[in-house]
């Protein structure tokens, strides 16, 4: 357990190293001067050379990403070339609209997976299973902005129910956060849903089918007991594990529902910071995306390896 | 051709034939490539006839699909922009699946520092969500449809590697390899003729199930005006060009969004009966959908 | 590099209004609880703009979003009244030497940054120094500045190396040649929390969501009623609009263009709108074949049918326009020789010995109506027999290959300009900065260096009218048409005009309740 622990732990660690390196080299990528590129209409000379001087662009690239590195390591992750702003105060500044959507998200699609799966899967064949594998194919299909565009054509447009977009921080009002959250919390934790139902379908049914449940019921326990006593509790161990994954790439933000829904976190950041070129921003905003989504994996590993203790390497 | 590449393809073929959901599927596929390699002579009306005496008309006889905010027959920009999400779907998840099962096949059958090397570099990527990594490239490369697809491309490589790996490392110990090891024959030609066939049916679902993603993907980002260009039809690019106009004119949102559904839909469905057949413990990549948004 | 070409966004803009009521200075107001202090008749006005300022330095800043909220926060000189004349502000006076090399300006008694520090001459000078040694963005307003000197704290003297005419306009059109604050720019603080002498002041900065300005009760003019303004970024006219109707906002200037004209007869809210002085056009390359033939450019503007392609790209929120400067100004000139007429326009191209030619028109995602005017514009040299490749870029990169010349033609709009001499010189002088399609004629030189430096007004507006139909003969830029400046606010909103410059005030907003 301890050296698995370890073990995982180095092995982030490598990864994250190559995330910075990938991240670092995107600044690379940029066809011509990316700080010129990146001001535009705003070019002036002392801007450009500021800018210029404090991303080290004239340093040998190894120079430049071992700074950038160290910098990253103190929490340095340099200056927006849009406003001078510090990078890492700017996207945690986006941090808290990002988990609130997240959260609500993947809360909205365990009160909706949980049920249908555990269910369909119980009754498999059912008329219930049906729609549950109709809902979990129509989930993993269709694009998620059409269906946040169509839900706000009909809950904001045409019912006038729900605002069309727009957020406010749940410290404020709770209310209003409430009902800004709705839409585009449904849109993206459909999705979601539908990865789940079928996750978890098909994990109760493995259960179902192994020894000691047939065994238990040939005892002639009550279905109900069995369901309970038995069959959840070893179908949900890995049903977590792809909850936390699913919360994980939510925490990335979710770059076309926050754009289309006007939400301030970190996908909307990410995609502003396409459209002004501001690469600082966007280095930033991808580097936090991906330590956090290493991280929870990580997380994730452990907590799996705890549960279950029939698996300790992955 | 090795018999168990040929035992695939039956299996396949039988695994579609049998399932309604999958023949539906298919049915569609095999429209939607007939209107993407015919879709300019399909259309009623030149995809850039634009007329401002028309604009924004609902459905009719003469635009079963109205018209857009220049006029332009949308009906006849829908069936064009076929061609571009399959082409992108295509050559994206091909150049993912020829990197993917190089690199896939050099991990898993050399093994030892080359294969730790190659997969610390495929977590690596698979550290990003799919969508920014395409994203934080194609705002590198600057919008196209050819950076989208390099985008795609690059962001799926990583699943087509793994997978292709645990294929290689499950076959290498078999005894049919070890005997080609041992009669001389040469490392490519172990892979081609023992190693490749025996993962293929993984990396056919893979493959199917992917060609959904891109397209899903492509269509994201061309919503975030970053994949295909105009005057050039797309489905991602006309519902973000009719992002302002919906409230007014829904078939704007309608017809491009269901097309984008259908197509993906479609891919998903015959993925599904692929790999209810082939390779039925394999996961969906459902968990890289996450993905698409 | 832009001068007042400001970065807009998106659709529609708006502006606000100039009239100046006489109102009660209101009592003091608690400044982290704008609308809390209850003390006050104000109430706080959301407004919703297209978008987010890249940075609130009003020296540094060239988009226009910035701009929206600065015009609320600094003051300059002089500024514009509702007609575009210049009125003072920061100077009560100003005087003018015989040889028109000196002007001399007295500045107001007692004005003081909202920070409390008194604003003198000397911050003046500051101010100027900093935009002509940094070359900011406005230094090229200060090119005939030969020195900025303070002999006082309550006079500014400015110095000529030529007479110039158009100075006030210069000093005062808008807010990019605003008075600042030393210590706040030195400290960086400026980028996020600038201090000015206007009418509010930064309170928060919620990036990516908005920017709360509370009253500044050290404003030298009447007190603004409002207790706060709130700019919002929502960069979707339908939700913008669906926020004003559902009252989270009570004010925006990005409204969905095609229901505009609905608007106007709506109930719940006052939409109005005024002509701009911004113009689009479209350019030629003249340093390449066979642009550098007057037919050819000629006949691309006989291909045209400008009322289409303003039907397009602004709903008829726009004027048809063949010159630069709008029919409100005092220097427009009406003259029209273009209508389509596609046979003119082959017979043009045949004259000219050019068949089949392939046209690049580059555009950019920055500013959509360029890409959808293109697509107008395609479809109609098609039928002269003239196929356009259109080009989409992103602003930086399109800004890149214009200053290189790699184009053939592309379209692109000037904003904000007052006097003629920035509609023209820049442009159309063969040195002028942004002649990018280089155009060059001794004759438009010589005028347009003429009237730069003259004094008579009569004169003046002629030699400009020479001007304008030269440059119009000659094809230089074919100009499309001049927006509207369309905003709407709820009717709880009182005293707010929309300004032809597209600046937005808000001083003497009141909300009822």
């Amino acid at each position: 357990m301890g050296r698995f622990v370890i073990r995982r732990l180095l092995q982030s660690g490598v990864v994250l190293l190559g995330v910075t390196l990938v991240v670092f080299l995107l600044l690379q990528l940029v066809p011509g001067d990316p700080v010129r590129v990146a001001l535009g209409t705003r070019f002036d000379p002392q801007t450009y050379e500021a800018l210029r001087a404090r991303a080290g662009l004239d340093r040998p690239l190894v120079v430049q990403y071992l700074s950038y590195l160290g910098n990253a390591l103190t929490g340095d992750l340099g200056v927006s070339f849009r406003s001078g702003r510090p990078v890492t105060s700017i996207v945690l500044e986006r941090l808290p609209a990002t988990l609130s959507l997240a959260a609500t998200a993947v809360a909205f699609a365990v009160l909706v997976a949980f049920p249908l799966g555990v269910l369909s899967a119980m009754r498999s064949g059912s008329l219930l299973d049906h729609a549950a594998r109709v809902f979990s194919q129509f989930g993993v299909s269709v694009p998620d902005f059409w269906m946040g565009i169509m839900g706000i054509l009909l809950f904001a447009g045409v019912l006038g129910w729900l605002p069309p977009s727009g957020y406010v921080p749940i410290t404020e009002d709770p209310a209003r956060w409430a009902s800004h959250v709705v839409l585009p919390a449904v849109t993206v934790g459909l999705v979601t849903a539908s990865i789940l139902t079928r996750f978890i379908r098909s994990s109760v049914l493995e259960v179902l089918s192994e020894d000691y449940v047939r065994t238990a019921e040939a005892k002639g326990l009550r279905a109900r007991v069995v369901i309970m006593r038995h069959v959840l509790r070893n179908a949900l161990i890995p049903v977590v594990t792809v909850v936390a994954v699913q919360l994980a790439s939510l925490l990335g933000g979710v770059i076309v529902i926050e754009v289309l829904f006007a939400w301030p976190g970190v996908g909307r950041l990410t995609y502003d910071a396409v459209q002004a070129r501001d690469y600082p921003v966007l280095q930033g905003a991808v580097l936090l995306v991906a330590a956090l989504f290493l991280l929870t994996n990580l997380l994730v590993d452990v907590l799996y390896a705890r549960l279950d203790p029939r698996i300790s390497v992955r | 051709m090795s018999g168990s590449e040929e035992k695939t393809s039956r299996r396949a073929l039988s695994a579609l034939r049998h399932d309604p959901l999958a023949v539906t599927g298919s049915l569609v596929l095999l429209l939607l490539v007939v209107v993407g390699v015919g879709g300019a002579w399909l259309a009623p009306s030149g995809v850039n006839e634009v007329d401002v005496d028309r604009m924004l008309q609902p459905p009719s006889w003469s635009h079963p699909f109205g018209t857009d905010e220049l006029g332009r027959d949308v009906l006849s920009r829908v069936l064009v922009a076929t061609r571009v999400s399959l082409q992108v779907g295509v050559v994206s998840v091909g150049i993912a699946l020829v990197a993917g099962v190089t690199l896939g096949l050099l991990a898993g059958y050399y093994r030892g520092w080359l294969d730790n090397l190659l997969m610390r570099c495929m977590d690596v990527l698979f550290a990003f969500p799919v969508l920014l990594l395409a994203v934080a490239i194609v705002a590198v490369l600057g919008p196209g449809l050819l950076t989208a697809m390099i985008a795609i491309g690059v962001v799926y490589t990583p699943i087509f590697a793994r997978v292709t790996r645990s294929g290689v490392l499950s076959v290498r110990e078999q005894v049919f390899v070890r005997a080609a090891v041992s009669i001389g024959a040469s490392d490519l030609r172990i892979m081609r003729r023992h190693v490749l066939p025996n993962v293929a049916a993984p990396l056919i679902v893979q493959t199917s199930l992917s060609l959904a993603f891109a397209i899903l993907s492509e269509a994201a980002l061309s919503f975030l005006g970053l994949g295909v260009q105009p005057p050039a039809p797309a489905w991602g690019r006309m519902l973000y060009d009719g992002r302002g106009f919906v409230t007014e004119a829904w078939w704007l949102g309608v017809f491009p969004g269901t097309a984008i559904f259908l197509t993906v839909l479609a891919f998903n469905l015959v993925g599904d009966a692929l790999r209810d057949v082939l390779d039925p413990r394999q996961l969906t990549i459902g968990e890289a959908r996450r993905n698409a948004g | 590099m832009s001068s007042t070409r400001f970065r807009l966004a998106g659709a529609a803009l708006t502006l606000t209004l100039g009239v100046l009521t006489g109102c009660t200075a209101g009592e003091s107001v608690d400044v982290d609880g704008a609308g809390k202090s209850g003390a006050s008749t104000g109430g706080v006005l959301n407004a919703a703009i297209g978008g987010e300022p890249d940075q609130l330095d009003p020296h540094k800043t060239s988009a226009y979003h910035s701009f929206q909220v600065l015009e609320n926060v600094y003051d300059t000189l002089v500024e514009p009244d509702a007609n575009l004349e210049m009125k003072p502000s920061l100077a009560t006076r100003w005087t003018t030497s015989e040889d028109q090399l000196t002007w001399t300006f007295t500045l107001r008694e007692g004005v003081r940054f909202s920070d409390g520090s008194p604003l003198d001459a000397e911050d003046v000078v500051y101010s100027y120094e900093r935009i002509i040694k940094q070359k900011l963005n406005a230094s090229y307003k200060f090119t005939t500045v030969k020195s900025v000197t303070a002999p006082n704290p309550a006079t500014v003297v400015v110095a000529l190396t030529a007479p110039t005419p158009n100075l006030l306009a210069n000093l005062g059109g808008f807010k990019g040649v605003a008075i600042v604050e030393k210590t706040n720019v030195e400290s960086g603080a400026v980028k996020t929390r600038p201090v000015g002498s206007g009418p509010f002041m930064v309170a928060d900065y919620a990036s990516g969501d908005n920017i709360k300005l509370v009253r500044n009760d050290k404003y030298w003019a009447d007190a603004p009623k409002l207790d706060a303004v709130i700019f919002t970024f929502v960069k979707d006219p339908t939700v913008a609009l669906q926020n004003l109707r559902g009252g989270e906002v009570q004010w925006t200037d990005n409204l969905p263009p095609q229901q505009v004209p609905a608007l106007r007869d709506a109930d719940d809210v006052t939409v109005r709108s005024a002509p701009s002085s911004d113009y689009w056009y479209l350019a030629l390359n003249q340093a390449r074949e066979p642009y550098d033939d007057v037919n050819v450019r000629r006949a691309v503007a006989f291909a045209l049918d400008r009322a289409a392609i303003t039907k397009a790209a602004k709903f008829g929120l726009a004027t048809v326009n063949q010159t630069a400067i709008p029919k409100n100004s005092a220097f427009h000139y009406d003259y029209a020789p273009y209508r389509r007429d596609p046979g003119q326009a082959r017979q043009l191209l045949d004259q000219a010995g050019v068949t089949g030619l392939t046209m690049d028109l580059m555009v950019t995602s920055e500013y959509p109506e360029t890409v959808t005017a293109a697509q107008v514009i395609a479809a109609q040299l098609k039928d002269v027999g003239i196929t356009v490749k259109i080009r989409t870029l992103d602003f930086a990169q399109w800004l890149d290959e214009q200053g290189k010349g790699n184009f053939d033609s592309f379209m692109l709009g000037w904003l904000g300009n007052i006097d003629p001499d920035e509609f023209y010189y820049a442009q159309h002088h063969s040195g002028g900065t942004f002649n990018f399609h280089k155009y060059r004629n001794p004759a438009v030189d010589r005028l347009l260096d003429q009237a730069r430096t003259e004094t008579d007004q009569a004169a003046r507006k002629q030699q400009y009218e020479q001007v304008a139909k030269q440059i119009v003969d000659d094809a230089s830029y074919l100009y499309l048409y001049n927006p509207d400046v369309v905003q709407g606010w709820s009717k709880q909103v009182s005293g707010y005009e929309v300004r032809t410059d597209r600046a937005i005030r808000f001083r003497d907003v009141a909300l009822a309740k």
